[in-house]
């Protein structure tokens, strides 16, 4: 066996035993935190992924009797079978969804007819944040309005159609919270449609229709956007860019542009507007 | 070195299939049951009840749409058989998630709630919500402005009601049990439409009754010493400088050998804040009053 062969084969036996323990602080993270990971699944690909590395090592380092060996990947095989039914035959509804640019990841999960809505940690680990108000049936669509704001689009049980925001930054300082509303403060424009935030509300205009929501149907997520709600349905939400420029002594947006996204099942085009 | 590899190998498979095991069975217990129909979206959990505490021990909580009772700060409720909107109904626009003032008695022997919808009822319970009894109090079915339950003693008790508002003119009326709630009879009335402002009993022989809410400018205040078979307005004896400032008679005490009132500045006074009251007393069984002192809203008896 060559220095180079070992060397390979221990490498492979290390990784191995890394995600391993990886896996137990999961389970200790989970008893002590409620930590979960970000997909369920993730369990199971963890270990796929420990008996291919042992399997790997295991053969890079070891010169074994035939049927030995038969019997070593034959368990192996098994093991990695069980895993992958069990990826398959995944009990809870998630809905996972990571950021265009990779950096934040959407994670809500269905669990005891409660959709929950959990934060990431370091990607592969998750934590409950909040319960969404209604509970899915089913049909939902996610579009990345921005980087850091994902619009889950869902129908409750009596069909209503509802929005929750997953938001992952912060326009201002990121010290303070602000009140999207206001800082949506005046007219915004766009090619077809444009809105106006004034003291009663919110007015929007897109394609000849005009509606206004007052300030009780506009519906805060984070520090990123607003539902604009009638009727207890979601019409539309606004999401401020990337490039919002915030004056952070008025916290109102002066420059750079807002998302304007219609809530509906369909594809529906998210609509930029700027001052 | 090969020994060392399959024993920690065989080791971690043994321990992963464990932890399979356990995974699979925490989502179990957290993936929805498919047997059980999800509840309508619309329909809340009810929420653990949360007295509203009328003593240390005894409260209630209109939650959930009903009216329950507990005599344990919570441990322990007990549900009124009533609606909880025919506790609110009538000329009232109050919060509904608390009863109104008065409306109701909720005490170490007695639970008693007034309902205004058609016939005026009291439902009553003595023994802590083991049993309900209904006793009509009045009829008819005006639209009830105020109302009023209290007793005195486990026998003598009144109602006062008014209603059908127009402007600034009701009817009100009294009503009298002796035998505890069972039945009620309608007093007399002192035969004004003035809106009526509160009225009380002192004993089973002398009450009160006191009108003027809107822009009162004097006490018109009325006492019987017959249990409500007649009335008669009492007078009172305001020094020049309490002229149109002490304007409406609250609820008369007994102190010592007398009776004492407090009159207040009604809800336009601007006398001192507007809170100082004035003290009257009586030593003629209400009937006269006159000038005492000047009490301080954090004085009060």
């Amino acid at each position: 066996m060559t220095n180079r062969k070992k060397l390979v084969g221990l490498i492979l036996f290390v990784m191995a035993i890394g995600l391993f323990l990886l896996q137990m602080i999961y389970f200790y993270l989970h008893a002590k935190f409620f930590v979960e990971y970000s997909d369920n699944r993730l369990f199971y690909v963890f270990n796929i992924a420990i008996a291919l590395l042992f399997g790997l090592s295991m053969i890079v380092l070891f010169n074994m009797k035939r049927t030995a060996k038969i019997i070593s990947i034959f368990m192996l095989l098994l093991f990695i079978l069980i895993n992958s039914t069990l990826i398959f035959k995944h009990p809870i509804p998630q809905i996972v969804s990571v950021s265009p640019d990779f950096k934040n990841i959407f994670v809500v999960k269905e669990i005891r007819g409660e959709a929950r809505y959990y934060r990431t940690y370091y990607g592969i680990f998750a934590r409950q944040k909040e319960t969404l108000l209604y509970h899915l049936k089913g049909e939902y669509k996610i579009n990345w309005v921005t980087n850091d704001v994902a619009a889950l689009t869902y129908k409750a049980m009596d069909d209503s159609l509802h929005q929750f925001i997953g938001t992952y930054g912060d326009r201002g300082s990121g010290i303070s919270y602000y009140y999207v509303g206001s800082a949506l403060y005046g007219e915004w424009k766009g090619s077809n449609s444009s809105i106006s935030t004034h003291t009663e509300g919110i007015t929007v205009n897109h394609g000849g229709s005009k509606e206004t929501f007052n300030w009780d149907q506009i519906v805060q997520f984070g520090t990123l956007a607003v539902v604009l709600v009638d009727d207890h349905e979601a019409k539309w939400i606004i999401a401020l860019n990337d490039d919002f420029i915030m004056d952070s002594g008025s916290g109102i947006g002066v420059a750079g542009t807002i998302s304007l996204f219609q809530a509906s099942m369909e594809h529906k085009e998210i609509l930029i507007l700027k001052r | 070195m090969k020994k060392l590899f399959f024993i920690v190998s065989s080791l971690v498979a043994v321990i992963l299939v464990i932890s399979i095991i356990n995974y699979e069975r925490s989502l179990k217990d957290s993936s929805p049951s498919k047997n059980i129909v999800n509840p309508p979206v619309s329909e809340q959990k009810p929420a653990p009840l949360q007295p509203i505490p009328v003593t240390d021990r005894i409260g209630y909580t209109l939650q959930n749409n009903e009216l329950n009772i507990t005599y344990d700060n919570g441990i322990n409720w007990v549900t009124v058989p009533v609606v909880v909107d025919h506790l609110f109904s009538g000329e009232y626009n109050g919060n509904k998630t608390e009863l109104i003032p008065d409306s109701f008695i909720l005490s170490d022997k007695s639970a008693a709630f007034l309902t205004t919808i058609g016939p005026i009822k009291l439902i009553a319970s003595l023994d802590n919500g083991a049993t309900w009894q209904e006793s009509i109090v009045y009829e008819n079915a005006p639209a009830i402005r105020f109302r009023k339950v209290d007793f005195l003693n486990d026998q003598f008790g009144y109602v006062i009601l008014s209603g059908d508002r127009t402007m600034s003119q009701e009817w009100s009326s009294i009503f009298i049990t002796n035998d505890g709630g069972n039945s009620f009879r309608e007093a007399s009335s002192p035969g004004t439409t003035r809106l009526i402002y509160n009225g009380s009993f002192v004993n089973e022989k002398i009450g009160f009754l006191s009108y003027g809410v809107i822009n009162p400018e004097e006490p018109d205040f009325y006492v019987t010493t017959d249990a409500g078979y007649s009335w008669n307005q009492a007078s009172f004896t305001i020094p020049e400088k309490y002229h149109k400032v002490f304007v409406t008679a609250e609820e008369p005490y007994k102190e010592g050998d007398h009776l004492a009132v407090l009159l207040n500045q009604g809800p336009n006074g601007d006398y001192m804040g507007g809170k100082v009251k004035g003290k009257f007393i009586s030593f003629d069984q209400g009937l006269t009053w006159k000038f005492a002192s000047e009490v301080a809203p954090n004085d009060e008896p």
